[in-house]
C-alpha cells in the first residue's frame, strides 16, 4: 500500500497545491468550496503551520486522532456487534443515511452559509451515535432527521468546544418529543434472521418487542444477565451488546481519550443507589445488576457521558458529574413511568456541569 | 541511606520518546580568539545545600557518561575534595537517573561511608531536573519559579560544572572549553563536541547542517531554550546543547504514515482548534495546575483571573503546549498572563 502510493504522492501533492492556490485566487470559488476543500485537505495532509513560540516541538496527538480513536471504539463497540445481531441490511443503510444527512448535507451547508473554517471530524462521531441510540427498526428518515438536527444544533452553539450538551442525545430528546411513537416501537428481537432489503426504509412495526426495562416495569420480569451482556435481548441498535461496548470503552480509557473517572463514578453510583433503593423498597425497584446491564447505561457511561466537552474540566468534579448522572438515572428508572433515564440524566448533568465546574474551581483555588 | 525513588506526578518521558543516539567520539573546536573562562560559582550567601544533578531528562542534554566515564567513584572523590576546599559544611545531594544502575550502586556504596552526601535515584521524566522540582523533591522546600535559590543557600550544579570546579579550584588549571551537544533533525548526525568558550554558533554548525530544507536553531533545547536567529552568538558556560530542527513549513501528505518523518521537527503536527477539555494538559503538568483555565481566562481577556489559579506555581516547562491536541499556545498565554498589565 505504502509502496504503491509512493510514486503517486508527488503528483497528488502538486495537484492539491494547484487546487489550493486556484481556490485562494478566486473569491467566488473560495466562498463555496474553500472550506470543503480545506476539510478534505486536512484529512490527508498535515498542516504547514510550525511552532512559533516555545516549546518548539509538539506531540503528534491532535484532535483528529482523538476523534479517530472514538470512531474506532464505536465501530468495534456497536457497529460490528449490531451487524452480527441484526444483519447488515439493518445497520449499514442507517449509517449511510446518518452520515449523508449529518456530515455531507447539514455540516457542508453550514460551513458554506456560516463561513466556518473547518468541517470538524466530530460530526462523524455524532452521526455514528445517532443510529445507535434509536430503535433497530427506526425508519431511515428518522435517522437522517436526527443526524441533521444534531449537527445543526451543535453548530448553532458554536461547534466543537462550545456545545454545552451532547448533540446526539439532544437530537434524540427532540425526536422523543416530536415522534414519540417511533421511539417506543421498533424494538426488534436480535438474531431473527436478516430482513428483506425493501422493508428497510420504513422499518417493521410488527416485530416490536418490549425492551428489558419495559418488560420489568410491566411484569416484573428480569432478563438473564448473560443475554443482556451478550446483546441477545431487545434494545436500541447500539446499546445491546454490552460486552463489546465495555471492551471498547476500556480501550478508550487506556488511550486516555475517555476519562476513567466518569464511567467509574457513573456505574458506581448507579450500583450504589440501586442497592440502596432495593434495600428499602425490595422488589418494587429493579435489582442492581439488572440496572447496570440494561438500557443504554453502558453506552451512555462509556461513550456519551465521557464526551470531554460536555463534562467538567476539573478532574474531581468529574466524580460529582458521574455520580449525579447515576443518581438521576436510578431515580428516573425506578420512580417514573419513563422506560429509560440515561438520556435525561446525561443531558441534565451536561447542563449542571457548568455550575459544578465553577464551584470546584472556587473551592480548589479558594476564591 | 535507603534507595528512594521519587518521580514527579505528571511529566513526560522525553528520553523514551525522542531517543537520540550519539557518537562516542568527541571532536574539539577552538574559537578564533582568546577563549572565555569558566567562572567558579561563588555566592555571597553561605552555601548550605549543593544539589548535583546527574539526572538529565532531556534527550538533547549532555548525557552522564561523557563526564563520569563510567567511573562514578572518581567523580565522587572530586566532589569530596571540592567540598573540603570550598563548601566544608554543606550537605551534598546527588540526583541520579535510577536507570543507570551502576552509577546508583557506586554512589550508594560511597554514601554509605560518608555522612555529608545523600543519593536520590530519580525517575528521568522531564522536568524532574527542573530547579524548582529538584529543590522540592530533594530538600522538601517549596520555592517559586524564577526565585533566586542561591539566596537560600542552595547551589545546583550539573556534572560538567563539578568537573570544571575541580579542575579550576583544586587542580588550578584553566577551564576554557566545555562540552556541547549537537542534535536534531536538521543536522547530518548527532554529536558531542568540546568547544572553547566564545566560539560562535555559526562556526560550530559549519558543514554540519543538512543541505536540504530550512531549519531553525535552538539553544538549550526546543522545550525550555531559546531560538537563535543570530548565528554569530557566542557560546558561554550556560549553553549545554544546540538543537537544530527541520522546519516543516509545507504540507505533508498522509501524515498518519509518516510519524517518523515529522517527529522532532518544528511542525505543529495538527490544526489549531478550540480547547476540547481533554484533560491532557492537567494530567501532564508536573505541578498539578490546570492550564486550560488559563487559556479560557486569556481568550476572554481576563488575565487577572488567570493569575488566581495558582499561576505562580507554573515552572514554565512547556509540557502543556507540547501535549495539547488542539495545539493551543498555552505557555505563551501563561507568560502573557504573568506579565503585569500595562494599564493597570
Ligand atoms: S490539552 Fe489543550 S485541548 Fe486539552 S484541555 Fe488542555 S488546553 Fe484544552
Ligand atoms: S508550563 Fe506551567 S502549566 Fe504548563 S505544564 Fe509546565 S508547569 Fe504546568
Amino acid at each position: 500500500m505504502k509502496k504503491f502510493l509512493k510514486p503517486l504522492e508527488p503528483l497528488l501533492d502538486k495537484g492539491l497545491n494547484t487546487a489550493e492556490s486556484f481556490i485562494h485566487t478566486h473569491p467566488k470559488v473560495n466562498f463555496f468550496f474553500g472550506a470543503v476543500f480545506e476539510a478534505f485537505d486536512g484529512l490527508i495532509r498535515n498542516p504547514k503551520e510550525t511552532a512559533q513560540s516555545p516549546p518548539f516541538i509538539r506531540h503528534n496527538y491532535d484532535v483528529k486522532r482523538f476523534m479517530g480513536a472514538v470512531l474506532v471504539a464505536l465501530v468495534c463497540g456497536w457497529v460490528l456487534p449490531a451487524i452480527y445481531l441484526y444483519g447488515w441490511q439493518c445497520v449499514v443503510p442507517k449509517l449511510i443515511v446518518s452520515f449523508i444527512a449529518g456530515v455531507f448535507i447539514a455540516d457542508f451547508l453550514w460551513v458554506i452559509i456560516a463561513r466556518e473554517e473547518h468541517i470538524a471530524e466530530g460530526g462523524f462521531v455524532t452521526c455514528l451515535f445517532i443510529p445507535a441510540i434509536l430503535p433497530p427498526q427506526a425508519p431511515l428518515w428518522l435517522i437522517g432527521l436526527g443526524a441533521a438536527l444534531a449537527i445543526i444544533f451543535r453548530n448553532i452553539l458554536g461547534g466543537i468546544g462550545n456545545n454545552i450538551v451532547n448533540p446526539a442525545l439532544f437530537s434524540r430528546l427532540f425526536l422523543t418529543i416530536c415522534f414519540p411513537a417511533f421511539l417506543v416501537t421498533g424494538y426488534q428481537m436480535p438474531l431473527i434472521g436478516t430482513q428483506v432489503i425493501h422493508t428497510v426504509p420504513q422499518g417493521l412495526d410488527a416485530v416490536t418487542h418490549a425492551t428489558p426495562f419495559t418488560a420489568f416495569k410491566t411484569s416484573g420480569e428480569v432478563a438473564s444477565y448473560l443475554s443482556l451482556l451478550l446483546g441477545t435481548t431487545t434494545g436500541s441498535l447500539g446499546e445491546t451488546c454490552r460486552l463489546a461496548l465495555i471492551l471498547a470503552g476500556l480501550w478508550l480509557m487506556k488511550v486516555k481519550v475517555a476519562n476513567w473517572r466518569v464511567p467509574a463514578s457513573y456505574l458506581g453510583s448507579v450500583f450504589v443507589f440501586s442497592v440502596f433503593f432495593s434495600l428499602i423498597l425490595g422488589k418494587a425497584v429493579a435489582p442492581p445488576f439488572f440496572q447496570l446491564l440494561s438500557g443504554g447505561l453502558i453506552l451512555g457511561a462509556f461513550f456519551m457521558a465521557t464526551d470531554p466537552i460536555t463534562t467538567t474540566y476539573n478532574q474531581t468534579a468529574k466524580w460529582i458529574f458521574g455520580a449525579g448522572c447515576g443518581f438521576i438515572t436510578v431515580l428516573i428508572r425506578d420512580f417514573t413511568t419513563l422506560p429509560e433515564g440515561v438520556m435525561y440524566a446525561i443531558l441534565l448533568m451536561n447542563l449542571l456541569a457548568i455550575p459544578i465546574q465553577s464551584l470546584m474551581v472556587k473551592i480548589r483555588y479558594r476564591l | 541511606m535507603k534507595k528512594e525513588t521519587i518521580g514527579v506526578k505528571g511529566g513526560f518521558h522525553l528520553l523514551d520518546t525522542y531517543p537520540l543516539p550519539f557518537c562516542t567520539i568527541i571532536d574539539e573546536i577552538s574559537s578564533d580568539g582568546s577563549p572565555g573562562q569558566f567562572q567558579f560559582p561563588v555566592t555571597s550567601q553561605k552555601v548550605e545545600h549543593v544539589i548535583v544533578n546527574l539526572c538529565p531528562t532531556e534527550p538533547w542534554a549532555l548525557p552522564n557518561w561523557v563526564i563520569l566515564k563510567h567511573k562514578t567513584a572518581t567523580f565522587l572523590n572530586m566532589l569530596k575534595e571540592i567540598r573540603t576546599g570550598y563548601f566544608s559544611d554543606a550537605q551534598f545531594h546527588l540526583a541520579i537517573n535510577e536507570k543507570e544502575d551502576k552509577a546508583v550502586e557506586d554512589a550508594m556504596n560511597f554514601a554509605g561511608t560518608e555522612d555529608w552526601i545523600h543519593v536520590f535515584p530519580l525517575c528521568a521524566k522531564y522536568p524532574q531536573d527542573d530547579p524548582v522540582i529538584l529543590v522540592q523533591v530533594l530538600l522538601g522546600m517549596d520555592v517559586n519559579f524564577g526565585q533566586d535559590i542561591k539566596s537560600l543557600g542552595i547551589l545546583i550544579v550539573d556534572a560538567q560544572t563539578v568537573l570544571a570546579m575541580y579542575e579550576q579550584g583544586i587542580m588550578r588549571k584553566d577551564v576554557n572549553s566545555r562540552y556541547v551537544v549537537l542534535s536534531g533533525t536538521g543536522l547530518r548526525e548527532n554529536e558531542i563536541i568540546r568547544v572553547e568558550l566564545g566560539t560562535s554558533v555559526e562556526k560550530i554548525l559549519k558543514n554540519k547542517i543538512k543541505a536540504t530544507g530550512a531549519c531553525r536553531v535552538f539553544m538549550n533545547g526546543p522545550l525550555r531554550g531559546n531560538e537563535i536567529s543570530d548565528l554569530s552568538q557566542k557560546i558561554d558556560w550556560s549553553v549545554n546543547n544546540i538543537v537544530v530542527l527541520e522546519e516543516k513549513n509545507r504540507k505533508t501528505l498522509f501524515p498518519m504514515f509518516k510519524a517518523d518523518e515529522l517527529a522532532f521537527t518544528t511542525s505543529l503536527l495538527g490544526e489549531l482548534r478550540r480547547c476540547v477539555y481533554c484533560n491532557f494538559c492537567d494530567d501532564i503538568c508536573p505541578v498539578a495546575l490546570e492550564p486550560a483555565l488559563y487559556y479560557h481566562s486569556y481568550i476572554r481577556g481576563e488575565k487577572h483571573k488567570a493569575r488566581l489559579y495558582h499561576m505562580e506555581k507554573c515552572i514554565e516547562c512547556g509540557l502543556c503546549s507540547f501535549i495539547c491536541p488542539s495545539k493551543l499556545e498555552l505557555l505563551k498565554m501563561i507568560r502573557a498572563c504573568k506579565a503585569p498589565d500595562k494599564h493597570a
